[in-house]
């Protein structure tokens, strides 16, 4: 029964295609996403690991110096990775660990950190003023960051499930309870239509909620999944309940 | 879009030209710095500024910077390059302008993230609502000619069938429309984080 009501949508080669490219092109965006959690760790602990490195080159050490024993006290992989970078550049200057550290983190936040620092320092700047400014300003913008996160992350998952889940769903019920095809109703070409309808609604819907949360290019990588989940639930759902 | 690029990085040049000109580095020299790469489109504004000053068909530095807040669209990057022009014309204290204009800038950027969180509060609902009575009605206009048989149709003019599927399918693509119209606002809203 399960492989007839499967064949019956070979007379929808939109949905075929949708479901086969959206399935192998979905494995794609689990990597941005686990790159993305990496990212967020790292940027989160770096205020932390700024206000400490203002607090000992305050007491007196110097900026490698007070690198190395934070990297050694301090939990948390931003910690590691300075640890690592320091480790291996013993042998070169400040300058080059610091762009080398900046590099392995992949993180813009910690570029333009490390990027201002070597700067401070080329320029005889005093260091710990702008690694306590540097503290507050990355803190405020990583709560901002957090809090849009926070915030809009269930109001993006809400327009998915409206749009690409609840709304094809809800057509699919009127239409097939008011002209189920079991009834004579030809439905063929009204139902293209509508399903190619909500294949676009949803990409609409996926799109909306990626950019919402800063993260369209992410969301891409799913949106003929969800195109085809939506295409698939409105045609069947109106084969289910109108027969045919 | 230029403005969301502006808005972005226009903090971290505030911060850098804090670092570089309280070191005591000119203002010619840390537009350099910037110009150099790392700030989007204003290092690429900046490094079009030192190319004219170095080609010597320029009228000088404080014209370049003025003829630059004609293309600036965010409000903070043009007060900044007013900040720079103010500096360079009646040597004002730059340091303590770029330090209370940075306090400002974030204080605005606060705001307009929760701003923008608020606007976007609504969103998933208009959509829904949007994207359901659209399809409601068109797909009762569809089945229409379905619908009406018999005795009914005899007594109603019927519209011809492919006049039908042209307005369904017409009425789906400005539901679409709508849709991303919509949506659009949470790309022209963006408060560049």
């Amino acid at each position: 029964m399960f492989f007839r009501f499967l064949e019956s949508f070979n007379s929808e080669p939109l949905l075929l295609y949708l479901a086969v490219i959206g399935i192998a092109v979905a494995g794609g965006g689990i990597p941005p996403m686990i790159e993305l959690n990496r990212r967020r760790k790292i940027e989160n602990s770096l205020p932390g690991l700024l206000e400490s490195l203002a607090s000992s080159v305050g007491a007196g050490h110097g900026l490698q110096e007070a690198m190395m024993e934070q990297a050694k006290n301090t939990p948390g992989l931003l910690s590691e990775l300075l640890l690592q970078t320091l480790e291996e550049s013993h042998a070169s200057d400040i300058n080059s660990a610091l762009t080398s550290f900046s590099a392995k983190t992949r993180s813009s936040q910690v570029q333009r950190v490390m990027m201002l620092i070597e700067t401070a320092m080329d320029q005889d700047a005093p260091l710990q003023v702008i690694l306590e400014s540097l503290s507050h300003d990355y803190e405020r913008l990583n709560d901002l960051i957090n809090k849009r996160e926070n915030e809009l992350l269930g109001r993006g998952i809400l327009i998915i499930m409206f749009v690409s889940v609840g709304l094809p769903v809800l057509i699919a019920f009127i239409v097939g309870l008011f002209a189920p095809a079991s009834a004579g109703f030809k439905l063929d070409d009204f139902n293209a239509t509508f399903g190619t309808f909500f294949a676009a609604a949803s990409a609409v819907g996926v799109g909306v909620s990626g950019r919402m949360l800063g993260r369209l290019k992410g969301y891409l990588w799913f949106l003929p999944l969800w195109m085809a989940i939506s295409m698939g639930l409105y045609l069947g759902a109106v084969k289910a309940i109108g027969g045919g | 879009m230029r403005i969301l690029d502006e808005k972005r990085e226009g903090l971290y040049v505030i911060r850098t030209l804090d670092v570089l000109m309280s070191s005591g580095v000119g203002l010619e020299a840390a537009l350099h710095t910037i110009g150099q790469g790392g700030y989007g489109i204003i290092s690429e504004d900046f490094s079009k500024i030192m190319k004219k000053l170095s080609s010597g068909n320029s009228r000088g530095i404080e014209y370049e910077i003025k003829s630059m807040m004609n293309t600036a669209e965010s409000d903070g990057y043009r007060r900044l390059l007013n900040t720079l022009y103010n500096n360079v014309t009646q040597n004002t204290d730059i340091v303590e302008t770029l330090r209370k204009q940075g306090s400002r800038l974030e204080e605005e950027r606060a705001e307009e993230v929760k701003k923008y969180i608020e606007e976007l509060g609504g969103v998933p609902e208009t959509l829904l609502s949007i994207g359901m009575i659209g399809p409601i009605i068109l797909s009762i206009a569809g089945l229409i000619p379905q619908l009406l048989t018999g005795d009914i149709a005899a007594f109603m003019s019927i519209p011809d069938p492919d006049l039908i599927k042209s307005v369904v399918n017409g009425g789906l693509v400005i539901t679409l429309v709508g849709m991303f119209f919509i949506g659009l606002k949470a790309h022209t809203k963006d408060p560049g984080l």
